[in-house]
Order: C-alpha cells, then sequence, then structure tokens
C-alpha cells in the first residue's frame, strides 16, 4: 500500500463521514423540504457504519498523513465513545426536534460535522490538527447550540457559546503559538523531544494556554461558567449531544495531548490538572445543589464529573489514563440515559423540564422512574452500579499516584453530590405526583433500558468491557 | 451439559420471577418443574459419568468475573465427584420439591412467586457446589440465604414469618462473617482464592502462625475455625441453629428442600471441599467434633417434647447435621459426605410426608390434634414410616449404613474429642429412635384427637394455652388457612402429583445406603471420589472403623430398638406416661420444652443489649451530637456555599470572560511566583 | 539597519491602532483602525519574507473582511455606546489582570532564546532559491493535504452555520425565480386584445 492509501485506510471512519456529509448536503439543498426527511436516518446510518469499521478495522497503531493524525487503541475507544453519543443524541432527538418544529435537514448534517471534527480532534498528532478539529467540532456547536433561533434562550445559549468559545480557541492558539516558539515543532512527538528534561517557562506557559482552551470545552472549572446556561438553553437533543459526544473528545485531546506531547513536563501540568480538578469537583458538588432544572443540574453534574475524571488524569500514570477511559465511557451511558429520561418528560406534548415536574414519577410509570433512579445512584457512585466502577478506578490510580489528598477531597465531594442525584430519587418516589408524562417514543425507551441496565449489571461481567479499556489505555505508553 | 444444569433453574427463575403474573401459575409451574426435572436428569448423567464412570472431573471456566491485583475470581463449573453426588441430591430433591409444591400450594394466589424462589434458590446452590473458588462459593452460599430468606418469608403477611425470616437471615449473617474473614485469611495466607491453589498451598502451611492481638496463632486452626463458623451458620449447629426451627414458618415443601436436604448441608459440604486445609487444622477438627456432637444430643433432647410436627423434623435435621459434622470432625468426609447424601432423602420423605398429613388435616400442625390418621392416610402412613425407619436407622436402610458409620468412625478415631462424640452420638441415637416414633405414634395411631372438636382458631388457643406460654407455632397456619372448612373434619389423601416424590423419595431412603455404601465409604472409595476429598497421611479412619470391638458397633442399633419400644410403651401401651413423667420432672420439661432456653439467653444477652445501645446511640449519639455538629450542621453550611456559588453565575457573558481569564492569570502567576518546579 | 527601523515602527502601530480598535467611540473608526491594523501586520509579514502571506492579509482582510465589517457597521445602526456601558466599571479589575498577565509574558517572552535544537524542528523550512508562493503550493497539497481538507471542511461548517441561523424563508414576498423568468414566453406574458379607436379600455 502506498502512505496515501494507507492513511485513506486508516481514517475510513472520518471519510465516511466527510463524504457522507458532503452527500447529505447536496440531497438536501438541492431536496428544498423543510422537515429532515430521511436525512437523520442516513446520518444515523453513517456514524453507525463508522463504528463499525472502528471496532472491524485496524487494530494496529500508525501515524499517518506526515505525522498529522495517528489511529491507535486509545484514539479508536474514545472514537469509539464519540460516535456513540452522536448517535445516540440524533436517535433520541429526532422525535423532540420534530415536536418543537426545528427538525430541519441541517441539525443531521452538523451533528455529523460535529462528529467529524471530534474523530479528527481525537486522533491529532500536531498542535494544527488539533487546532482544526477543535474548530470544526466548536463552530458546528455552536450552530446547534442556537438551533432553535426563534426561542430567546437556544438564540442566547449559541451566543455565548460562541463568544466564549471564540475567547478560548483564542487562548489555545496563543498557547499553541508559544509552544511552536519555544519547541520549535508542531508535532506531538517533537514537542515531547523537546520538553524532555528541561522545560522551559515558556512552553510552559503555552501549556497552560492550552490547557485553557482544552478545559473550556471539557467544561472545567474556572472554564466552565458557559456549561449550565448552554445546557440549559439549548434544545435538549444538543444538549445529550453536548454532555455525550463532546465530553468525550475534549477528554480524549486533553489526555492526548498531556500524555504524549507534555510528559517530560508532567510535574507541571499535574499542578494544573490538580487545580481545575478539585474545582470541578466542589462547584459541581455544591452548585447543583440549589438548581431547579434538571438540566441545569445535569450541567452541573457534567462539571463535576469532568472534575473525576481529571482525577484518574492527574495520577499520569497507566492506570490513571484506563481509569479516565472507564470513567468517560461510563459517564457516556449514564448521560445518555439520563437525557432520554430527561426528553421523556413531556406532559400533554409539551416538553417540561423542572425536577418538580418529575414528583411521583414512581407511581405513574415506575418502570421509567426505576430505570432514572438506577442512572441517579449511578451517577452518584453508589456500589454495584457502574458509577462506582468509575469512581473507584480514578481514585485508586490517584491513591497509587500518592495523591491522597486529591482523592480524599474528591471521595468528599462526591458525598455531596450523592445529595442532589438521591433528591432527585425522592423527589420521584416520595412526592405528591405530578400530571403524568406522556408515553416516551420507542426510541426513547430503548436508550433508557439499555443504558440503565448497563449499569445494573456491569458489575456481574465487567471482565469484557475493562479487558478492551486496558488494552487501549495501553497504546498511549 | 454442565453448564445447563447450572442455568436451567436460573432460566426457570428468569422467566417466573419477572413474567410470571402475565404467564399465570400453571405454566410457571410447568416451565420451573420440567427444567428441574431436565437439570436432574442431567445430574444423574454426570454423577455417572464422574463418580461411578471414569470420567475425570473437570474445571471449565464459563468467564472471568473480575481482577483486583492478585485477587482473580471467576465463574466456574467444577465438576468432581463430589460436585457430582451434590448435583445429584441438590437437583433430584429440588425437581421432586417443585412437583410437589404443584399439589401442595394448589391454592395459593401467588404460586409463580413461588416457583420462582425455588428455582433462583436451585440455581443459588448449585452455584455453591459448582464453584471452583471460594467467591464463587460464597455467592452461591449468600444466594441461598437470600432465596431461603424469601422463602421462609414467603406468607409476608404473617408476622411470624417475617420474623423468622428476618432471624435467619440475621443468625446466619453471624456465620457468614466468620466464613468472610476465613475467606480472607485464606487469601491472606496463600495470595489466592482458587481451590487448586489454595490446595497446593494448604500441606505447606501447617505450621504457620500469625500474630493477632499480641500472641501467636497457628494459622490454619484460626481460618478453618472461621471458616467452620460459616458452617455452623448455615448448617445451624449449636449456638447458631436457633433460626431453623422458626424457618418452619415457610411453606412445608421449602423446608423439605433448603432446610433438610439442601442448604443446610452446604455447611457440610463446604468443609468437605475444603478438607485439604482442615486436614492441617487437627485442633479445629477436634472443635468440629464438638460442635456435631452437642448439636446432635442437644437438638435430640429438644426434639423429645415438641409437638409441632414441623419442628420435631427440623430439630432432627439440627441432630443429623451434628452427626455429619461429628463425621467431618474425625476426618471421615466421605462418611459424612455419605449421611448428607441419604438423609437428603429420607429427611425430604418426612418432611414431605408431614407435608401430606397437614395437608389432609387442613394445615393443622400440632400433632396433639392428630392421631389415629393411618386409616384415612394410609399412603402417607406408610411413607412416613419409611423415612421413620430409614431415619432411626433401621438396619439395610440407608440411615442404617451411614448414620452407623459416623458412630463406628467416632468411635474408632483418635482425635481428642472423638469419644465426646460418640458417647454423644449413640445417646442421641437412642433420642432419636424415640422423638421420630413418637411423632408415628402421635400422628397416626391413638384416638383420633381431631374427630370430636371442631378445627377452628379454639382449637389452636386451647393448645397454646396448654404449653404455658409456649407456642407460637401452632398458629402457623392460621393466616394462609383460607380454603375454608367449616363443620367437621374430614382427613383425606393429598392429590397424586404430591405422592409421586413420595414414592421415589421413599425408594431412595431404602436403598441409597444399600447401593452405595461401598462406593462412599467402602472398598470403592479411591474409584469413587478420585482424590476429590483429601485425606491426610495419617488418617485411615475408613479402615479403622472397620476393626472396632463388636458392641461398640452394635450400640446404635440397640440404642434404636431401645428408643422405639420406650416410645411404644409410652404413646401405645400407656399414653398417660408422658403427661405424668412431665409432671415429676416439670422443670426438665420445661427446659426441653423452651429448646434449652436459647431464644431467650439470645435475647437476654444480644438483642435487648443491641436495642439498648441502638437506641443510645440513635437518640443521645446520632440526634443529639452528631446531627447537630454533624450532618444538620454541614448541610446548612453547604446550603451556604451553593447560594454563594450559585450567585457567581449571574449570565452576563463578560463575567464568565472575566472568570476565564480570572483563572488563567491564577495559573500562571502560580507558576511564575511559584517556579518550576 | 533599515529593516529594525521598520520592525519597531509597524509594531509600534499595529499595537496603537489594535488598542484604538477597542477604545474608539465611533465603531466606523474602530473599523478603519483595524484595517490599519492590517496593514501594519502585513508589512512585518514582508520583512520576515513572507510576501505571499502579506499580500493574502491585504488581499482578503482588507480587502474582504474588513469591507464587509464596515458595510455592516454601517448599515446596523448598533449603538456601541451602550455596550461599553460596563467598561469603566470593570476596567480597573480587568486592567489589573491584563497587566498582570502581560508582566508575565514579559518576563517569558525576554528570556526567549531561538535555540539550534528547536531550529532543527521546524517541520518544512523554506527552501532556498524558491518563491514563496511557490513552497506554499509545494506542501499545502501533498504533506498537508489532510489539513487542507480539514479546514475545508471548517469554512463548510461556517456557511452552514451562517445560512441555517440568519435565512429566513419569509412567506407572503416575492422572490426572483430565474427559471421561471427565463422560461416565460411572450405567449405566457403578454397577450393582444382588439380594441376599437377611441374608446375606453
Amino acid at each position: 500500500m502506498t502512505p496515501l492509501s494507507l492513511a485513506l485506510a486508516h481514517s475510513l471512519p472520518e471519510v465516511i463521514l466527510a463524504v457522507g456529509v458532503l452527500g447529505l448536503v447536496l440531497y438536501g439543498a438541492l431536496r428544498g423540504k423543510a422537515s429532515d426527511g430521511p436525512v437523520t436516518e442516513i446520518a444515523v446510518g453513517l456514524l453507525g457504519a463508522a463504528i463499525l469499521v472502528i471496532l472491524l478495522g485496524f487494530k494496529e497503531q500508525a501515524i499517518l498523513f506526515d505525522g498529522a493524525v495517528i489511529d491507535d487503541g486509545f484514539g479508536r475507544f474514545m472514537k469509539v465513545l464519540a460516535l456513540i453519543g452522536s448517535l445516540t443524541a440524533l436517535v433520541m432527538g429526532q422525535d423532540f426536534l420534530a415536536r418543537e418544529r426545528i427538525d430541519k435537514f441541517e441539525f443531521p448534517i452538523l451533528v455529523l460535522l460535529a462528529t467529524l471534527g471530534m474523530m479528527v480532534l481525537i486522533s491529532a498528532q500536531n498542535l494544527i490538527s488539533m487546532y482544526l478539529g477543535l474548530e470544526l467540532m466548536s463552530l458546528a456547536l455552536y450552530v446547534v447550540a442556537a438551533f432553535n433561533r426563534d426561542d430567546l434562550r437556544a438564540s442566547e445559549a449559541g451566543l455565548k457559546y460562541f463568544v466564549l468559545g471564540a475567547l478560548s480557541s483564542g487562548m489555545l492558539l496563543y498557547g499553541a503559538s508559544l509552544i511552536y516558539g519555544f519547541a520549535g515543532t508542531v508535532d506531538f512527538a517533537g514537542i515531547a523531544a523537546a520538553t524532555q528534561g528541561h522545560v522551559s517557562i515558556g512552553i510552559i506557559f503555552g501549556l497552560v494556554f492550552l490547557m485553557t482552551g482544552l478545559a473550556f470545552k471539557m467544561s472545567a472549572v474556572p472554564f466552565h461558567m458557559w456549561t449550565p446556561d448552554v445546557y440549559e438553553g439549548a434544545p435538549t437533543p444538543v444538549t445529550a449531544f453536548f454532555g455525550s459526544a463532546v465530553k468525550m473528545a475534549a477528554v480524549a485531546i486533553t489526555v492526548r495531548v498531556l500524555m504524549t506531547a507534555f510528559p517530560g513536563a508532567e510535574a507541571q501540568w499535574r499542578q494544573i490538572i490538580v487545580f481545575i480538578s478539585i474545582l470541578s469537583m466542589a462547584l459541581g458538588a455544591f452548585a447543583a445543589i440549589g438548581q431547579t432544572n434538571i438540566k441545569r443540574l445535569m450541567a452541573y453534574s457534567a462539571i463535576g464529573h469532568v472534575g473525576f475524571a481529571l482525577v484518574g488524569l492527574a495520577a499520569g500514570t497507566q492506570e490513571g489514563v484506563f481509569g479516565v477511559m472507564v470513567y468517560m465511557a461510563i459517564y457516556l451511558v449514564m448521560t445518555l440515559g439520563s437525557f432520554a429520561a430527561i426528553l421523556s418528560m413531556r406532559v400533554a406534548g409539551h416538553a417540561v423540564e423542572q425536577i418538580s415536574d418529575l414528583s411521583g414519577l414512581a407511581k405513574n410509570n415506575p418502570l421509567m422512574a426505576f430505570f432514572f433512579a438506577m442512572l441517579m445512584f449511578s451517577l452518584a457512585g453508589i456500589p454495584p452500579l457502574a458509577g462506582f466502577f468509575a469512581k473507584w478506578y480514578v481514585f485508586n490510580a490517584a491513591i497509587q499516584a500518592h495523591l491522597y489528598p486529591l482523592a480524599v477531597i474528591g471521595v468528599l465531594s462526591s458525598a455531596v453530590a450523592a445529595y442532589y442525584y438521591l433528591r432527585v430519587v425522592k423527589i420521584m418516589y416520595f412526592d405528591e405526583a405530578a400530571p403524568a408524562f406522556d408515553p416516551p417514543t420507542p426510541a426513547l425507551r430503548v436508550v433508557l433500558a439499555i443504558t440503565s441496565l448497563f449499569v445494573l449489571f456491569l458489575f456481574a461481567y465487567p471482565a469484557l468491557f475493562i479487558d478492551a479499556t486496558a488494552t487501549a489505555a495501553k497504546s498511549l505508553f | 451439559m454442565y453448564a445447563a444444569i447450572l442455568f436451567l433453574p436460573l432460566i426457570g427463575f428468569l422467566i417466573a420471577g419477572p413474567f410470571g403474573r402475565q404467564l399465570g401459575a400453571r405454566p410457571s409451574e410447568l416451565v420451573t418443574t420440567s427444567l428441574l426435572f431436565v437439570a436432574a436428569l442431567l445430574s444423574w448423567i454426570a454423577f455417572a459419568n464422574v463418580a461411578l464412570g471414569e470420567e475425570p472431573g473437570s474445571v471449565a471456566l464459563l468467564g472471568e468475573w473480575f481482577s483486583s491485583g492478585a485477587l482473580r475470581a471467576e465463574w466456574t463449573v467444577r465438576v468432581d465427584s463430589l460436585t457430582a453426588v451434590m448435583l445429584v441430591v441438590v437437583t433430584t430433591v429440588s425437581a421432586l420439591v417443585h412437583l410437589y409444591s404443584i399439589g401442595y400450594m394448589s391454592d395459593d394466589p401467588s404460586r409463580p412467586r413461588f416457583f420462582s424462589y425455588l428455582s433462583l434458590f436451585t440455581f443459588a446452590m448449585l452455584a455453591l457446589v459448582t464453584a471452583d473458588n471460594l467467591l464463587q462459593m460464597f455467592f452461591g452460599w449468600e444466594g441461598v440465604g437470600l432465596a431461603s430468606y424469601l422463602l421462609i418469608g414467603f406468607w409476608y403477611q404473617k408476622p411470624s414469618a417475617n420474623a423468622a425470616a428476618i432471624k435467619a437471615f440475621v443468625v446466619n449473617r453471624v456465620g457468614d462473617f466468620g466464613f468472610l474473614l476465613g475467606i480472607f485469611m485464606v487469601f491472606v495466607l496463600t495470595r489466592s482464592i482458587n481451590f487448586e491453589q489454595i490446595f497446593a498451598a494448604a500441606p505447606g502451611l501447617a505450621n504457620t502462625t500469625i500474630h493477632v492481638f499480641g500472641a501467636e496463632w497457628d494459622a490454619m486452626t484460626i481460618t478453618c475455625l472461621l471458616l467452620f463458623m460459616g458452617a455452623m451458620g448455615k448448617s445451624a449447629q449449636f449456638l447458631l441453629h436457633t433460626w431453623l426451627p422458626d424457618a418452619m414458618e415457610g411453606p412445608t415443601p421449602v423446608s423439605a428442600l433448603i432446610h433438610a436436604a439442601t442448604m443446610v448441608t452446604a455447611g457440610v459440604f463446604m468443609v468437605a471441599r475444603l478438607s485439604p486445609l482442615f486436614e492441617q487444622a487437627p485442633h479445629a477438627l477436634s472443635f468440629v467434633i464438638f460442635i456435631g456432637a452437642t448439636t446432635a444430643f442437644f437438638a435430640a433432647t429438644v426434639g423429645l417434647v415438641q409437638n409441632d410436627i414441623k419442628r420435631v423434623i427440623a430439630y432432627s435435621t439440627c441432630s443429623q447435621l451434628g452427626y455429619m459434622f461429628v463425621a467431618l470432625g474425625v476426618g471421615g468426609y466421605s462418611i459424612g459426605i455419605f449421611h448428607l447424601f441419604t438423609h437428603a432423602f429420607f429427611k425430604a420423605l418426612l418432611f414431605l410426608g408431614a407435608g401430606s398429613v397437614i395437608v389432609a388435616m387442613h394445615h393443622e400442625q400440632d400433632m396433639r390434634n392428630m392421631g389415629g390418621l393411618w386409616r384415612k392416610i394410609p399412603f402417607t402412613f406408610a411413607m412416613m414410616t419409611i423415612g421413620t425407619l430409614a431415619l432411626t436407622g433401621f438396619p439395610y436402610t440407608s440411615g442404617y449404613f451411614s448414620k452407623d458409620a459416623i458412630i463406628e468412625a467416632a468411635y474408632a478415631s483418635h482425635r481428642p474429642m472423638a469419644f465426646y462424640g460418640y458417647l454423644m452420638t449413640v445417646i442421641a441415637a437412642a433420642l432419636t429412635s424415640f422423638y421420630s416414633w413418637r411423632l408415628v405414634f402421635l400422628t397416626f395411631f391413638g384416638k383420633a384427637q381431631w374427630a370430636d372438636e371442631g378445627h377452628g382458631a379454639a382449637a389452636h388457643s386451647v393448645g397454646a394455652a396448654a404449653v404455658a406460654g409456649h407456642a407460637p407455632d401452632a398458629h402457623a397456619a392460621d393466616a394462609h388457612d383460607d380454603h375454608g372448612h367449616h363443620g367437621p373434619l374430614n382427613p383425606h389423601e393429598a392429590p397424586i402429583v404430591m405422592l409421586i416424590p413420595l414414592a421415589v423419595l421413599a425408594v431412595g431412603a431404602l436403598f441409597a445406603g444399600l447401593i452405595f455404601h461401598s462406593d462412599f465409604i467402602g472398598e470403592g472409595f479411591n474409584e469413587f471420589w478420585k482424590g476429590s476429598l483429601f485425606l491426610g497421611p495419617d488418617n485411615h479412619i475408613l479402615h479403622e472403623m472397620e476393626e472396632i470391638p463388636h458392641l461398640a458397633a452394635l450400640m446404635p442399633t440397640i440404642m434404636m430398638v431401645a428408643g422405639f419400644l420406650i416410645a411404644l410403651y409410652m404413646y401405645i401401651l400407656a399414653p398417660a406416661t408422658p403427661a405424668r413423667l412431665a409432671a415429676a420432672m416439670p422443670a426438665l420439661y420445661r427446659f426441653l420444652l423452651n429448646k434449652w432456653y436459647f431464644d431467650e439467653l439470645y435475647d437476654k444477652i444480644f438483642v435487648r443489649p443491641a436495642f439498648w445501645l441502638g437506641n443510645l446511640f440513635w437518640r443521645g449519639g446520632d440526634g443529639a451530637i452528631i446531627d447537630r455538629l454533624g450532618p444538620d450542621g454541614v448541610a446548612a453550611r453547604v446550603v451556604d456555599v451553593t447560594g454563594r456559588v450559585v450567585r457567581l453565575q449571574s449570565g452576563y457573558i463578560y463575567h464568565y470572560a472575566f472568570a476565564m481569564l480570572i483563572g488563567l492569570a491564577a495559573i500562571i502567576t502560580w507558576y511564575i511566583v511559584g517556579g518550576v518546579r | 539597519m533599515i529593516a529594525a527601523l521598520f520592525f519597531y515602527l509597524f509594531s509600534a502601530v499595529l499595537i496603537a491602532s489594535a488598542f484604538l480598535v477597542i477604545t474608539s467611540r465611533n465603531p466606523v473608526h474602530s473599523v478603519l483602525f483595524l484595517i490599519l491594523a492590517f496593514f501594519n501586520a502585513a508589512g512585518l509579514f514582508l520583512l520576515l519574507g513572507a510576501e505571499f502571506l502579506a499580500m493574502l492579509l491585504v488581499v482578503v482582510y482588507v480587502g474582504a473582511v474588513a469591507v464587509l465589517f464596515l458595510f455592516v457597521v454601517m448599515m446596523l445602526d448598533v449603538d456601541f455606546a451602550e455596550f461599553k456601558q460596563g467598561f469603566m466599571r470593570y476596567l480597573p479589575v480587568g486592567g489589573a489582570i491584563g497587566a498582570i498577565v502581560l508582566l508575565e509574558l514579559v518576563l517569558v517572552v525576554g528570556g526567549w532564546r531561538v535555540d539550534a535544537a528547536s531550529l532543527a524542528n521546524v517541520a518544512s523550512p523554506a527552501p532556498p532559491a524558491m518563491s514563496n508562493t511557490l513552497a506554499l503550493g509545494r506542501v499545502l497539497y501533498t504533506q498537508y493535504a489532510y489539513l487542507f481538507i480539514a479546514a475545508g471542511m471548517v469554512l463548510l461548517t461556517a456557511m452552514i452555520g451562517a445560512i441555517i441561523l440568519t435565512l429566513h424563508h419569509k412567506v407572503g414576498i416575492k422572490r426572483q425565480d430565474v427559471a421561471a423568468q427565463n422560461a416565460r414566453t411572450p405567449k405566457d406574458a403578454v397577450e393582444l386584445r382588439k380594441k376599437s379607436f377611441r374608446q375606453g379600455v
């Protein structure tokens, strides 16, 4: 195989998405109707095809396109997670968008473009491909956040996200140029070589700016401020997309940059990670308590969970990366399940999103209440549900790296965070019944059931999942 | 095939459990029962192949469970001769009990639940006996505990059933705690929980010591004692036995399956399975003998005076389990397992027979209200008599081979406590014979007590009052007794589905000993067990027990006859004797009737102080000190913090941008001020 | 010497005009200062010998982007005074943070030494005796093809986004339909009628 054809073969999932997007744009534009028609179905098919190609495709590691891209186990794992997130968000959201009359064909196309950006981002091997991937993803996200442009809150959310995102992109670019200036290269491997031994303060500065940009995408404190507003304002399927796929990509690239480009500066970046991790966990735990809107609650929950995932990264070891990956995978499942439940919150055709609307769900729809309760318990990290294992692995890694204060703070804040998850359960089970929800669509039911059963029964046979993750984690070392 | 044996009951549970209500009662019964019969058939094939045939034992790995450091747990199906024996016992009795329950529970509204629990229990028990590591064994161990809890409390409308279920659960928890500690010890000593590794490492650990509480202890003794503690709980041995009689609150088929044939023998199985460990801990084995012998004697004495038909059999079970432990303690693991095997048949037979009697009497369980039933239900009478013969060790029935072997082995052994074991088991043999025949005579012979008095609550309260403050069991079936029957009682034989299991078990009770005794404990020992039971180099118990004096070997039979004659005299020839005896020795009578006052003792020692302590901590410690300074105070602070944090979220973009910039500046300043470290 | 002089000239004007972009009260002035900043940046590129980038900056940013800005600013009557209300309030805090970061950056960049090791890392050094344009063209479609395509996707996304967020299909508005216009024949459009002379219609 020539280098080009090999490279194309390795990036077949990206190629599928890119070509598919172009085809769908043409199709949608020529068709000229308002509703999305089969575009969503085709987009779902493309995402599914990409997942299959990754699962059945190459198993070895390869650096492609003159060092711009790497195809490795870690990347494939995180890509599959991101693809699952996008796919599920699309499937779950179709009905919602149709009811809100914003089911334009551009929506799935933008989701595909964002996903393509995530794939580029996750497999980035130099600063340029990282930036391009990030921008591709972000631009599409700005638009989908404001997709319901006639809705004031959605427009506001999109605008806020755009302005702050531009600021963070600027910082990231500034950091990248500092790093380029001091290391003389944009290549991750080259940067790693340049930071071996002595690390100049310039590179540290560049790293700080770079981390700022990435932390913004992960919504880690203090770069999280957009999160609650955007989560609340954006249409719910978009929020699900933000909470699932986007988080996967952001965390993946953070791990990759720090592990492959800056192993020499580990002592330095660990301080940043510990800092934002502690702030995120604490803020996620405390600020969520006062919330009355379930989407806003999920936003703070996301902030807290990113903090937990970063605990594993702070360890900087293979166990740590493994912990982060386990965490993200389980978090993906829990988030998708929770949003399936939130999307099902619909009274007499209108979407509701107050936590109090869940009152007495256990009487109106016991199965849904049970599934949602399991997801909440899992998010709170209660054994033997999957969320417990997620936390266990990252804390374990932190302990092994002797980051005892971090682990202790993590456990304490997860105890505080348990309060508001349990409050949701309490409201569902013990409060006076509110008006019953409309029956959820089959897609939502399936997603809710699968995710809840996953978190419920992961403990019975975790070996398959854990082994796959461990293998993928090895590829970074 | 082995996996099929294991999972068929689980499938039954998964069908009848969640979907039972949709399926309806009859399909649930049929599905679970037929699956169980298939499993039983497969088990017999496995038994023929592995134990009787030449096929070697195997360990099939179903999948990894998890691994954490050195700890590796797997899902396995280990099938060797010991497992094969247990498979046969468990699936056969379970299948028969399923069948029997179709008749026995025919008027219960929640039959699917009942059958799903039965199948769940069977699955857990099979997981226990097929385990190849301690953790899976513990999984099964807890699984059967759970199923037992659910089944004892099956009639959850009855407070007494709930109380009994909780009691069984809590008492077992004490034993399980020991078992868990034992597993931890094994893991600490061998860095493994897999049987192969543990057994390989066991001989090397014979004289190691551990340092705990400022003293050196023999590691294997401690380990085995802890493990045995688990067995004591599960097998209702002396001190942890109190839950078993109360467990009779459950439906009678449950008593037959769980509290006679299978679950309670899990402790025996566990000790036999771990024989390589116990062989290295002679002191622990002496303790096993002591507990076993004491239980055998103690339970038999209590059984003498009980009036509830099921309780008598329950104490008998307790006592027989004691026998098994005596056998294990003297090193005769195969004898213990042999007794387990035969006991499963005749005890299940007795329980199911008792169930048949209870059905005939319309859920009357007090034997003093029975009598003269043999004319009315002759088939049940015949079956009960066969069970009684086997239990008392009538020559050439199965009990004769296994029980006498235990007594002989106890005589032949040179271990400390072995003679105590011999003495107790011989006396208990007489007592066993007495209370067994007493049961038969009271139930089937004499004057028909039910004929002249109406059956109803009045009869119960009379019975209760007669036994000065103790006869809660007399009400056992009140809540369940919903197929109203007014007017005079007319005992009738149970339906055919209930009689078939009786007949099958009766065959086992009569001939199992005769057929298998040479394999289990005789010349065929090595070919049969194929090393699945471990005997130390100086353990010749099977050989030695053949060479004991003739009189010592004859003792159990003599005792059996003596017991029979006394019972015959007291309950047939001179029916007034028991009352006179009770009047002559009121203290002793009450002592026995109240089961040596164990429940009252535990109530005083454990239950009340625990409640008192709990109240103290709750009201004083938790409410007044911790809540006010802890959660409530902390919660108030948390709310304060939340309020402040939420106010940061102003909604203005420039505030957000400022927050980002401040964060950035803070991190950069940190590096400038602190320097790059 | 001359180069250094021009460097400082361009840099000083660049910074000053960038500052004025933010501070000037009239938005039209802001855009004009922005254009000035672009020109100076182009000058800096020229000094570095990157003539292609310099021209690109002038053509694209000045010629297209900035002029578009100018149109937008002039067409929309945005009240910038309202935007700047909070400016003075937050000036102390913002100024302090900016000053701190600036100071720290100066500290860092002050110690910048371009060492040989870094120079050796450069991915595509400009080949001698080749024009800027040619050198860029050589690597842009080969070595950087992946990134080039990715950048194309970014632009496509921006385009789609702009359309979806701004394009309103209002009902009741007559739009030009070129196809319909072209398909029209005199027969559809014109009708001839005989009318008698000297009479009203």
